[in-house]
Protein backbone atom coordinates (compact mmCIF):
# COMPACT_ATOMS: atom_id res chain seq x y z
CA UNK A 1 0.00 0.00 0.00
CA UNK A 2 2.75 2.17 1.04
CA UNK A 3 4.47 1.05 -2.24
CA UNK A 4 1.70 2.42 -4.49
CA UNK A 5 0.84 5.62 -2.39
CA UNK A 6 4.47 6.63 -3.42
CA UNK A 7 4.16 5.58 -7.22
CA UNK A 8 1.08 7.91 -7.34
CA UNK A 9 2.65 10.62 -5.18
CA UNK A 10 5.63 10.58 -7.84
CA UNK A 11 3.09 10.16 -11.11
CA UNK A 12 1.37 13.08 -9.55
CA UNK A 13 4.73 14.98 -9.46
CA UNK A 14 5.80 14.27 -12.86
CA UNK A 15 2.36 16.15 -13.75
CA UNK A 16 3.73 19.67 -15.62
CA UNK A 17 2.27 21.55 -18.37
CA UNK A 18 5.43 20.56 -21.51
CA UNK A 19 6.61 22.69 -23.69
CA UNK A 20 5.90 22.16 -26.83
CA UNK A 21 5.42 23.77 -30.91
CA UNK A 22 1.97 24.39 -30.68
CA UNK A 23 1.26 23.86 -34.84
CA UNK A 24 3.10 20.32 -34.57
CA UNK A 25 1.58 19.28 -32.09
CA UNK A 26 -1.81 20.80 -32.93
CA UNK A 27 -1.55 18.18 -36.00
CA UNK A 28 -0.69 15.41 -34.21
CA UNK A 29 -4.02 16.22 -31.90
CA UNK A 30 -6.08 17.12 -35.22
CA UNK A 31 -4.98 13.99 -36.73
CA UNK A 32 -5.86 11.79 -33.97
CA UNK A 33 -9.30 12.88 -33.15
CA UNK A 34 -10.67 15.46 -35.68
CA UNK A 35 -9.45 13.88 -39.58
CA UNK A 36 -11.89 10.77 -39.27
CA UNK A 37 -14.68 13.65 -39.64
CA UNK A 38 -13.17 16.36 -41.40
CA UNK A 39 -10.23 14.11 -43.53
CA UNK A 40 -7.11 14.61 -43.71
CA UNK A 41 -6.51 17.27 -45.40
CA UNK A 42 -9.36 19.65 -43.16
CA UNK A 43 -11.39 19.94 -46.31
CA UNK A 44 -14.33 18.47 -44.80
CA UNK A 45 -16.33 15.04 -45.67
CA UNK A 46 -20.27 14.63 -46.33
CA UNK A 47 -21.04 15.02 -42.68
CA UNK A 48 -18.33 17.81 -41.40
CA UNK A 49 -17.28 20.93 -43.34
CA UNK A 50 -14.05 22.41 -44.39
CA UNK A 51 -11.94 23.85 -41.63
CA UNK A 52 -10.13 25.92 -44.08
CA UNK A 53 -12.80 27.77 -45.21
CA UNK A 54 -13.55 31.86 -44.22
CA UNK A 55 -15.58 31.24 -41.96
CA UNK A 56 -13.34 29.10 -39.66
CA UNK A 57 -10.26 30.76 -40.80
CA UNK A 58 -11.77 34.55 -39.87
CA UNK A 59 -13.01 33.34 -36.65
CA UNK A 60 -11.21 34.86 -33.16
CA UNK A 61 -9.00 32.16 -31.32
CA UNK A 62 -10.59 32.19 -28.15
CA UNK A 63 -14.26 31.65 -30.33
CA UNK A 64 -12.69 28.33 -31.99
CA UNK A 65 -11.23 27.29 -28.85
CA UNK A 66 -15.24 27.81 -26.86
CA UNK A 67 -16.47 25.77 -30.15
CA UNK A 68 -14.15 22.84 -29.41
CA UNK A 69 -15.04 22.71 -25.86
CA UNK A 70 -18.67 23.49 -26.24
CA UNK A 71 -19.03 21.20 -29.59
CA UNK A 72 -22.59 21.47 -31.50
CA UNK A 73 -24.05 18.77 -29.80
CA UNK A 74 -27.39 18.37 -31.85
CA UNK A 75 -25.43 18.74 -35.38
CA UNK A 76 -22.74 15.86 -34.31
CA UNK A 77 -19.92 18.38 -33.23
CA UNK A 78 -18.77 16.42 -30.15
CA UNK A 79 -17.85 18.72 -26.81
CA UNK A 80 -13.59 18.19 -26.95
CA UNK A 81 -13.52 19.22 -23.37
CA UNK A 82 -12.15 15.92 -22.75
CA UNK A 83 -9.39 17.05 -24.02
CA UNK A 84 -7.08 19.64 -21.45
CA UNK A 85 -7.35 23.43 -22.48
CA UNK A 86 -3.47 23.28 -23.37
CA UNK A 87 -4.67 20.57 -26.25
CA UNK A 88 -7.75 22.63 -27.58
CA UNK A 89 -5.49 25.30 -27.85
CA UNK A 90 -2.98 23.72 -29.98
CA UNK A 91 -5.71 22.63 -32.66
CA UNK A 92 -6.48 25.93 -32.81
CA UNK A 93 -2.81 26.84 -33.59
CA UNK A 94 -2.97 24.44 -36.09
CA UNK A 95 -6.67 25.01 -37.82
CA UNK A 96 -4.94 28.73 -37.61
CA UNK A 97 -1.80 27.67 -39.77
CA UNK A 98 -4.10 25.92 -42.84
CA UNK B 1 -13.29 -16.83 -21.55
CA UNK B 2 -9.07 -16.15 -21.82
CA UNK B 3 -10.12 -17.34 -25.46
CA UNK B 4 -13.07 -14.63 -25.73
CA UNK B 5 -10.40 -12.18 -23.84
CA UNK B 6 -7.73 -13.01 -26.42
CA UNK B 7 -9.71 -12.99 -29.34
CA UNK B 8 -10.94 -9.46 -28.30
CA UNK B 9 -7.35 -8.05 -27.38
CA UNK B 10 -6.36 -9.26 -31.06
CA UNK B 11 -9.36 -7.64 -32.68
CA UNK B 12 -8.45 -4.06 -31.20
CA UNK B 13 -4.72 -4.27 -31.56
CA UNK B 14 -5.39 -5.07 -35.52
CA UNK B 15 -7.88 -2.44 -35.92
CA UNK B 16 -7.02 0.60 -37.84
CA UNK B 17 -7.78 4.27 -37.89
CA UNK B 18 -8.91 5.63 -34.40
CA UNK B 19 -8.28 7.60 -31.98
CA UNK B 20 -8.79 7.50 -27.97
CA UNK B 21 -8.93 9.39 -24.93
CA UNK B 22 -10.57 7.16 -22.77
CA UNK B 23 -10.75 8.58 -19.03
CA UNK B 24 -9.05 6.27 -16.26
CA UNK B 25 -12.55 5.42 -14.53
CA UNK B 26 -13.73 1.72 -14.12
CA UNK B 27 -16.62 2.87 -11.64
CA UNK B 28 -17.25 6.27 -12.19
CA UNK B 29 -18.74 8.10 -15.45
CA UNK B 30 -18.27 11.18 -16.26
CA UNK B 31 -19.87 13.93 -18.47
CA UNK B 32 -17.31 13.04 -21.79
CA UNK B 33 -20.02 11.08 -24.04
CA UNK B 34 -18.78 8.88 -26.69
CA UNK B 35 -18.01 10.90 -30.08
CA UNK B 36 -21.22 10.51 -32.54
CA UNK B 37 -21.04 7.73 -34.80
CA UNK B 38 -17.97 6.48 -33.00
CA UNK B 39 -18.24 2.78 -31.10
CA UNK B 40 -16.13 1.37 -28.40
CA UNK B 41 -15.37 -2.65 -27.90
CA UNK B 42 -13.40 -3.05 -24.35
CA UNK B 43 -12.79 -5.67 -22.22
CA UNK B 44 -12.30 -5.36 -18.72
CA UNK B 45 -11.49 -8.71 -16.14
CA UNK B 46 -12.32 -7.95 -12.76
CA UNK B 47 -10.77 -10.60 -9.98
CA UNK B 48 -11.63 -10.42 -6.57
CA UNK B 49 -10.44 -11.22 -3.60
CA UNK B 50 -13.46 -11.71 -0.73
CA UNK B 51 -12.80 -12.11 2.72
CA UNK B 52 -14.28 -15.42 2.74
CA UNK B 53 -14.92 -18.19 0.07
CA UNK B 54 -13.40 -18.51 -3.46
CA UNK B 55 -11.15 -15.62 -5.63
CA UNK B 56 -14.09 -14.65 -8.03
CA UNK B 57 -12.87 -14.23 -11.78
CA UNK B 58 -15.69 -12.46 -14.30
CA UNK B 59 -15.28 -10.28 -17.02
CA UNK B 60 -17.23 -7.73 -18.87
CA UNK B 61 -17.33 -7.20 -22.84
CA UNK B 62 -18.81 -3.80 -23.71
CA UNK B 63 -19.74 -2.81 -26.79
CA UNK B 64 -20.68 1.24 -26.56
CA UNK B 65 -21.79 3.91 -29.18
CA UNK B 66 -22.03 7.41 -30.03
CA UNK B 67 -25.76 7.78 -31.28
CA UNK B 68 -25.60 11.64 -30.98
CA UNK B 69 -23.36 14.11 -29.51
CA UNK B 70 -25.58 14.35 -26.53
CA UNK B 71 -26.26 10.75 -26.24
CA UNK B 72 -23.98 7.20 -25.69
CA UNK B 73 -26.06 3.65 -26.01
CA UNK B 74 -23.90 0.81 -24.60
CA UNK B 75 -24.14 -3.19 -24.23
CA UNK B 76 -22.34 -5.23 -21.32
CA UNK B 77 -22.16 -9.01 -21.68
CA UNK B 78 -20.68 -10.53 -18.71
CA UNK B 79 -18.92 -13.91 -17.83
CA UNK B 80 -17.76 -15.48 -15.06
CA UNK B 81 -14.66 -17.75 -15.15
CA UNK B 82 -16.81 -20.75 -13.84
CA UNK B 83 -20.19 -20.45 -14.55
CA UNK B 84 -19.61 -18.57 -17.80
CA UNK B 85 -21.90 -16.48 -19.50
CA UNK B 86 -24.24 -14.23 -16.22
CA UNK B 87 -26.01 -12.18 -17.37
CA UNK B 88 -26.37 -8.59 -19.84
CA UNK B 89 -26.47 -4.64 -19.26
CA UNK B 90 -28.27 -2.26 -21.59
CA UNK B 91 -27.59 1.14 -20.66
CA UNK B 92 -28.34 5.29 -22.07
CA UNK B 93 -26.40 8.14 -20.93
CA UNK B 94 -27.97 11.52 -22.04
CA UNK B 95 -26.17 14.83 -21.61
CA UNK B 96 -28.49 17.07 -20.12
CA UNK B 97 -27.13 20.57 -21.02
CA UNK B 98 -25.45 21.15 -24.12
CA UNK B 99 -22.77 23.52 -23.37
CA UNK B 100 -19.85 22.87 -21.27
CA UNK B 101 -20.65 24.34 -17.69
CA UNK B 102 -18.68 24.34 -14.37
CA UNK B 103 -20.92 21.53 -13.33
CA UNK B 104 -22.43 18.72 -16.26
CA UNK B 105 -25.04 17.06 -15.28
CA UNK B 106 -26.31 13.40 -16.96
CA UNK B 107 -28.97 11.18 -16.78
CA UNK B 108 -28.17 7.73 -16.58
CA UNK B 109 -30.86 4.75 -16.91
CA UNK B 110 -29.73 1.12 -17.40
CA UNK B 111 -31.85 -2.15 -17.64
CA UNK B 112 -29.72 -5.38 -16.10
CA UNK B 113 -30.97 -9.33 -16.75
CA UNK B 114 -28.10 -11.46 -14.40
CA UNK B 115 -28.17 -14.03 -12.24
CA UNK B 116 -26.75 -14.29 -8.72
CA UNK B 117 -23.03 -15.29 -10.13
CA UNK B 118 -22.61 -12.21 -12.03
CA UNK B 119 -19.04 -10.74 -10.46
CA UNK B 120 -18.30 -7.98 -12.67
CA UNK B 121 -18.90 -5.37 -9.04
CA UNK B 122 -19.44 -2.32 -11.73
CA UNK B 123 -21.28 -0.64 -9.32
CA UNK B 124 -21.64 -1.28 -5.33
CA UNK B 125 -25.22 -0.28 -4.09
CA UNK B 126 -27.09 -0.76 -0.57
CA UNK B 127 -26.30 -3.41 1.82
CA UNK B 128 -23.92 -5.14 -1.13
CA UNK B 129 -20.51 -6.99 0.84
CA UNK B 130 -18.62 -9.47 0.82
CA UNK B 131 -21.06 -12.01 1.92
CA UNK B 132 -22.36 -11.85 -1.28
CA UNK B 133 -19.19 -13.34 -3.13
CA UNK B 134 -18.53 -15.75 -0.49
CA UNK B 135 -22.20 -17.67 -1.85
CA UNK B 136 -21.07 -20.41 -4.21
CA UNK B 137 -21.37 -19.77 -7.63
CA UNK B 138 -23.32 -22.73 -8.64
CA UNK B 139 -26.37 -21.71 -6.30
CA UNK B 140 -25.78 -18.42 -6.80
CA UNK B 141 -26.13 -18.90 -10.60
CA UNK B 142 -29.95 -20.43 -10.22
CA UNK B 143 -31.15 -16.68 -8.59
CA UNK B 144 -32.06 -14.44 -11.23
CA UNK B 145 -32.15 -10.63 -11.04
CA UNK B 146 -33.93 -7.90 -13.27
CA UNK B 147 -32.70 -4.61 -12.39
CA UNK B 148 -33.17 -1.22 -13.47
CA UNK B 149 -30.64 1.26 -12.55
CA UNK B 150 -30.67 5.26 -12.68
CA UNK B 151 -27.56 7.36 -12.30
CA UNK B 152 -27.69 11.14 -11.94
CA UNK B 153 -23.87 11.58 -13.29
CA UNK B 154 -22.12 15.41 -12.03
CA UNK B 155 -18.90 16.24 -13.78
CA UNK B 156 -16.65 18.82 -14.03
CA UNK B 157 -13.38 19.74 -15.60
CA UNK B 158 -10.76 22.33 -14.09
CA UNK B 159 -7.20 23.26 -15.02
CA UNK B 160 -6.69 19.38 -16.73
CA UNK B 161 -8.34 17.73 -13.66
CA UNK B 162 -11.25 15.89 -14.53
CA UNK B 163 -13.52 15.38 -10.52
CA UNK B 164 -17.23 13.29 -11.37
CA UNK B 165 -19.78 12.10 -8.82
CA UNK B 166 -22.71 9.67 -9.48
CA UNK B 167 -25.14 9.27 -7.11
CA UNK B 168 -26.97 5.85 -7.77
CA UNK B 169 -29.98 4.22 -7.27
CA UNK B 170 -30.93 0.64 -7.88
CA UNK B 171 -33.99 -1.46 -7.91
CA UNK B 172 -34.15 -5.29 -8.41
CA UNK B 173 -37.97 -5.33 -10.34
CA UNK B 174 -39.21 -8.50 -8.30
CA UNK B 175 -40.51 -5.88 -5.97
CA UNK B 176 -36.96 -5.58 -3.66
CA UNK B 177 -36.64 -1.45 -2.33
CA UNK B 178 -34.67 0.67 -4.19
CA UNK B 179 -31.42 0.53 -3.20
CA UNK B 180 -28.70 3.50 -3.64
CA UNK B 181 -25.27 3.85 -3.99
CA UNK B 182 -22.20 6.82 -5.25
CA UNK B 183 -19.30 6.77 -6.99
CA UNK B 184 -16.58 9.82 -7.32
CA UNK B 185 -13.41 9.88 -9.17
CA UNK B 186 -10.84 12.35 -9.59
CA UNK B 187 -8.24 12.02 -12.55
CA UNK B 188 -5.57 13.99 -14.78
CA UNK B 189 -3.49 13.24 -17.88
CA UNK B 190 0.28 13.34 -16.88
CA UNK B 191 1.45 16.25 -19.46
CA UNK B 192 -1.06 19.07 -20.41
CA UNK B 193 0.00 19.64 -23.66
CA UNK B 194 0.49 17.35 -26.53
CA UNK B 195 3.86 16.86 -28.39
CA UNK B 196 4.52 17.13 -31.84
CA UNK B 197 5.93 13.63 -32.21
CA UNK B 198 4.74 10.24 -32.36
CA UNK B 199 5.21 8.62 -29.25
CA UNK B 200 3.93 5.70 -26.78
CA UNK B 201 5.45 6.56 -23.82
CA UNK B 202 4.99 10.50 -23.95
CA UNK B 203 3.76 11.21 -19.92
CA UNK B 204 0.75 12.78 -22.15
CA UNK B 205 -0.61 9.22 -23.08
CA UNK B 206 -0.81 8.61 -19.35
CA UNK B 207 -3.67 9.26 -17.30
CA UNK B 208 -3.78 9.11 -13.46
CA UNK B 209 -6.73 9.12 -11.07
CA UNK B 210 -8.40 7.58 -7.61
CA UNK B 211 -11.70 6.42 -7.67
CA UNK B 212 -13.97 5.90 -3.83
CA UNK B 213 -17.14 3.88 -4.09
CA UNK B 214 -19.64 2.08 -2.12
CA UNK B 215 -23.41 1.71 -0.76
CA UNK B 216 -25.44 4.10 0.67
CA UNK B 217 -28.35 1.90 2.13
CA UNK B 218 -31.79 0.90 1.10
CA UNK B 219 -34.70 3.09 0.46
CA UNK B 220 -36.23 2.29 4.25
CA UNK B 221 -32.91 2.68 5.62
CA UNK B 222 -30.76 5.10 4.39
CA UNK B 223 -27.11 4.77 5.89
CA UNK B 224 -23.66 3.87 5.99
CA UNK B 225 -23.57 1.13 8.43
CA UNK B 226 -22.81 -2.10 7.17
CA UNK B 227 -21.94 -0.70 3.96
CA UNK B 228 -19.05 -1.69 1.20
CA UNK B 229 -16.49 1.09 0.45
CA UNK B 230 -13.99 0.95 -1.88
CA UNK B 231 -10.85 2.94 -2.92
CA UNK B 232 -8.97 2.64 -6.05
CA UNK B 233 -6.30 4.37 -7.62
CA UNK B 234 -6.13 4.06 -11.51
CA UNK B 235 -3.97 4.38 -14.27
CA UNK B 236 -4.63 4.68 -18.27
CA UNK B 237 -2.49 4.24 -21.16
CA UNK B 238 -3.85 5.49 -24.58
CA UNK B 239 -1.79 4.20 -27.56
CA UNK B 240 -2.00 4.87 -31.18
CA UNK B 241 -4.76 3.09 -32.75
CA UNK B 242 -7.48 4.16 -30.57
CA UNK B 243 -6.45 1.36 -27.88
CA UNK B 244 -6.30 2.39 -24.11
CA UNK B 245 -5.10 0.24 -21.79
CA UNK B 246 -6.42 0.26 -18.37
CA UNK B 247 -5.75 -0.67 -14.51
CA UNK B 248 -6.75 -0.08 -11.49
CA UNK B 249 -6.55 -2.06 -8.18
CA UNK B 250 -9.06 -1.53 -5.89
CA UNK B 251 -9.24 -1.71 -1.58
CA UNK B 252 -11.65 -2.12 0.64
CA UNK B 253 -11.84 0.01 3.57
CA UNK B 254 -15.15 -1.09 5.65
CA UNK B 255 -15.53 -4.30 7.38
CA UNK B 256 -18.50 -5.05 5.00
CA UNK B 257 -16.24 -4.59 2.09
CA UNK B 258 -14.35 -7.37 0.05
CA UNK B 259 -10.76 -7.47 0.86
CA UNK B 260 -9.39 -6.09 -2.61
CA UNK B 261 -10.35 -6.15 -6.72
CA UNK B 262 -8.28 -5.89 -9.62
CA UNK B 263 -9.52 -4.51 -12.42
CA UNK B 264 -7.95 -4.43 -16.35
CA UNK B 265 -9.30 -2.79 -19.70
CA UNK B 266 -8.52 -2.82 -23.02
CA UNK B 267 -10.51 -1.11 -25.38
CA UNK B 268 -10.59 0.17 -28.77
CA UNK B 269 -12.23 3.10 -30.26
CA UNK B 270 -13.37 3.14 -33.58
CA UNK B 271 -15.87 4.61 -36.44
CA UNK B 272 -19.33 2.98 -37.66
CA UNK B 273 -20.38 5.91 -39.90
Amino acid sequence: MKRLALLIALLLAACSTTKTEPVGAGAKLFRDHCAKCHGTDAGGRKDAPSLRSARVQQRPDDSLFRFLTNGDLKRGMPSWSRLPDERRWQLVAYLKSL
Amino acid sequence: MLRLSLSCIATAMLALCASAQEDPYFVTYTHHMEEPGNFEIAINPVAGIPRNGDRALASYLELEYGAKGWWSTALYLDSRSNTGFTGYHFENRFRLLMNEHRVNPVFYIEYADVNGADRITKEVVGFDSWRDFAEPADEARHEKKRELETKLILSSNARGWNFAGNLIAEKNLAGNPWEFGYALGTSRPLALAATAADCRLCRENFSVGLEMYGGLGEQHERTLFQTAHYIAPTLAWSLPKGVTLRVSPAWGVTSSSNRSFIRFGISYEGRLR
